[in-house]
């Protein structure tokens, strides 16, 4: 009999722990709901067409072989084929990549206010529970379904965006999508996944959890892009869909410096003008110069936040490039080929 | 005491050699005496020839425990086995007896280095009569050789699928990787106009290094022992070089045939481990190959499987022989890699669209196996399956086959199992057995 109380104590604290671990991250989540919309921007075909090009693309990364889930690992089929029919599956698999490499897309966080359709003050009372009503029409689309709610007050309102999920997701199931979101995405759980460098996984499941719109998908991917960022791990998001728009939350947020850094060091200057390129469209900017480096030099003078590394990174470059020249005439005139 | 024996032996003589003559015995004599009633004339007859006097021990022990052949073609000696035949003499040696006693002359050396030895008595040893009790209870019950579970070959204690260790070094040349399985150990006959009916052991053995490296071989000798060893050497000098795919399986399906034995070989992934005949098994742990399934139609005899699957082993093809043979690109598409060509090998020449037969297949499998096709059954449901208890379980469980899984939802969801019902009845909890330490605390 004595025990009794014991177990409802286990419970209380039980449940006590599970709420309280709750802890910040060091990162504020940065939303885009200021006042221009980013969307009109990121759909632009020059910004996309940057954007994949700096996403720089390895078929063998996209192709890696991944677990599907299932117990063992699928038995891989052998196939005969002709030229032909070689080219015709690689280009089958180029669409396919186009597919898997489609940039989620960066748009205002969504504000809806429901529309009030009627007040009927006389049914006040009557019901102890909200009427939810859904259209289930097949071949509507989620965002133009209607769904709408008769409170207990009487009103008959639009559903808020939170129950149209909720409500689209239980008719329109979609594979992946959980009504309650994981707790992989409350902080400490984020940030341990952070740390194991388990960005990939974290957007992949955000993607499939929240729409692009949602505040909690802003929350989530915003938090990723600056420990990314942070940490100079921008290698773990190369082609994959995500690169795309890690590049344009920075850009928009004029934070690039650490990737071209990263980019000067790595002796990519061309993705870096590119880069540049990218944000003088997003920030109707001009950064004169002819060559690329004159470029990256003059952005490092008007809009840098860390000039002194970008110099050095700069300067480094350019002697690494000089000796390679030196290296290349002395190895043609060693072969006896002189310039003319 | 010494003088009182002597005079029993002496009256027994007496007995023995006046034994035709009634003569009163002394004992009767002295009852006579005892009991002082007039002296009465008794007879006591003795037979001196019998049965056991007869044979020689020897001849009687073989009469007792054994029977003749015709007798054995007559039915006799049945109840003969060799359970109830016990020796009683072993362990009883004149000279040797309870009381541990040294009998210069009988038990002992009578002269020992420059000392005569004397007659005494040594300390009496108490686990005498259990030795022999225990000796005589293990007559007649033969043990079974016992193999630790590692050395068991196919069955038991039989050889075949036995470990027999490397072949013999020849010369300065070593086997020290190499294992040897035997396959099969036979008796065979063989008849001659000069000999008879000759009786010989054959035993079919592998040899291998479990890296790519193997043989196999028959010896015939006298004996079974001589016989494995002639075969394991002979094996060691018929050692084939065999393909492996990355070092743990065949490098693609295959079939193969040797007499009336067909062999279908699947390759496998890594972890599938040999699901195939104990010979094929036995020989792949021989080669170092660890994952294959293998199916064997027609005969299983074990010699013709051995032949049939190092012959298919010996003919396996590397991708880019496949590549040319065929004159086409051999393409693998993963599942796991969204089915993305990865060329594996390709011809010098690639054959055009227009070029290939009408019947002309692609599909890998085929060509694999040489356009035989597999003969496969469709699986008998369970033989419980039309049980009325089955189909009540399978009704009662219905209810609960889901249950795991949302309890597993509402532990990651509320850390205890709870749903949206539990405020409402808060009775309905999980229960918790309380942490002993806590009671104690509590008490």
């Amino acid at each position: 009999m004595c025990s009794l109380p014991l177990v409802f104590r286990n419970i209380n604290t039980k449940k006590l722990t599970h709420n309280y671990i709750y802890r910040s991250l060091v990162y504020s989540s940065i939303h885009y709901d200021g006042k221009s919309d980013p969307g009109p921007l990121f759909f632009n075909e020059e910004v996309q067409s940057l954007l994949k090009l700096l996403t720089r693309i390895d078929y063998n990364k996209v192709f890696r072989k991944r677990k599907l889930g299932t117990k063992l690992l699928t038995k891989p089929d052998y196939q005969f084929m002709t030229d032909e029919q070689l080219k015709e599956s690689i280009n089958r698999a180029r669409k396919k990549a186009d597919v898997l490499l489609q940039i989620p897309p960066v748009v205002k966080v969504k504000e809806i206010n429901p529309t009030i359709l009627s007040k009927d003050s006389a049914l006040k009372g009557l019901l102890t529970s909200k009427i939810v009503f859904t259209d289930i029409t097949f071949g509507v689309q989620n965002a133009d379904r209607i769904i709408v709610v008769r409170e207990t007050d009487g009103t008959l309102q639009e559903a808020d965006w939170q129950l149209r999920k909720r409500i689209n997701q239980t008719y329109f199931p979609e594979n992946g999508r959980l009504l309650k979101p994981p707790t992989m995405f409350q902080d400490t759980y984020l940030e341990n996944l952070l740390d194991r460098e388990e960005h990939e996984f974290v957007l992949d499941r955000a993607c499939i959890q929240f729409d692009p719109d949602e505040p909690e998908y802003q929350r989530i991917s915003s938090i990723t892009y600056q420990h990314i960022n942070e940490k100079n791990l921008f290698h773990l998001l190369r082609s994959t869909r995500h690169f795309g728009s890690l590049v344009f939350f920075l850009v928009w947020n004029k934070n690039i410096d650490n990737l071209l850094l990263d980019l000067i060091e790595t002796s990519n200057v061309n993705e870096a003008a590119q880069l540049i390129a990218l944000y003088s469209k997003i920030h109707n900017t001009e950064f004169d110069g002819d060559t690329v480096l004159e470029k990256v030099e003059s952005f490092t003078k008007s809009a840098s936040n860390k000039k002194g590394a970008l110099e050095l990174a700069i300067q480094a470059y350019k002697e690494v490039a000089k000796s390679k020249e030196q290296l290349e005439k002395g190895v043609n005139a060693a072969h006896g080929i002189t310039e003319c | 005491m010494a003088k009182q024996l002597l005079n029993v032996t002496k009256i027994f003589q007496k007995l023995t050699i006046n034994a035709r003559r009634p003569v009163i015995s002394p004992l009767l004599k002295w009852e006579d005496q005892t009991t002082n009633n007039a002296a009465v004339i008794t007879t006591n007859s003795t037979r001196n020839t019998n049965y056991f006097k007869k044979l020689p021990a020897d001849k009687l022990w073989k009469g007792i425990t054994s029977v003749s052949n015709a007798g054995k073609k007559r039915g006799r000696g049945k109840t003969i086995s060799k359970r109830n035949i016990k020796d009683l003499n072993k362990g009883q040696v004149i000279g040797v007896g309870k009381a541990n006693m040294v009998w210069p002359g009988l038990s002992a050396p009578i002269i020992r280095g420059k000392e005569l030895v004397q007659q005494q008595k040594l300390p009496e040893d108490p686990d005498r009569e259990q030795k022999l009790i225990e000796m005589r209870n293990a007559m007649g019950i033969s043990k079974r050789l016992k193999l630790s579970p590692i050395e068991r070959g196919w069955t038991g204690s039989k050889m075949p699928g036995r470990s027999i260790g490397p072949p013999d070094p020849v010369g300065d040349e070593t086997f020290d990787d190499f294992d040897t399985r035997v396959l099969e150990l036979k008796v065979v006959w063989n008849m001659k106009g000069s000999f008879g009916r000759t009786r010989r052991n054959a035993a079919i053995v592998v040899t291998g290094n479990k890296n790519g490296l193997a043989g196999f071989a028959m010896g015939r000798a006298q004996e079974p022992g001589n016989a494995l060893r002639k075969a394991k050497n002979r094996a060691a000098q018929k050692l084939v070089h065999i393909k492996l795919f990355k070092n743990h399986t065949v490098c693609h399906h295959f079939y193969t045939q040797f007499g009336a034995t067909k062999i279908f070989v699947w390759q496998k992934p890594e972890g599938h481990g040999l699901k195939c005949h104990r010979a094929i098994k036995t020989i792949c742990e021989v080669i170092g190959i660890k994952d294959l399934y293998a199916k064997v139609e027609g005969s299983t005899n074990v010699n013709h499987v051995m032949k049939a699957f190092f012959l298919g082993l010996s003919r396996q093809k590397s991708p880019q022989e496949m590549a040319e043979d065929q004159g086409l690109h051999l393409v693998e598409l993963c599942e796991e890699s969204y089915k993305f060509p990865n060329v594996i090998a390709s011809p010098s020449v690639c054959k055009k669209e227009s070029e290939t037969k009408r019947d002309e297949s692609f599909d890998y499998d085929q060509y694999c196996f040489g356009g035989k096709v597999v003969l496969k059954k469709k699986p008998l449901p369970p033989f419980y399956s039309r049980y009325d208890s089955y189909l009540k379980y399978l009704a009662k469980f219905d209810k609960k086959k889901n249950q795991r899984e949302v309890k597993m939802n509402m532990l990651t969801e509320h850390g205890e199992i709870r749903s949206f019902l539990t405020d409402k009845y808060p009775e309905c909890r999980q229960y918790y057995r309380p942490k002993k330490e806590v009671e104690e605390e509590e008490t």
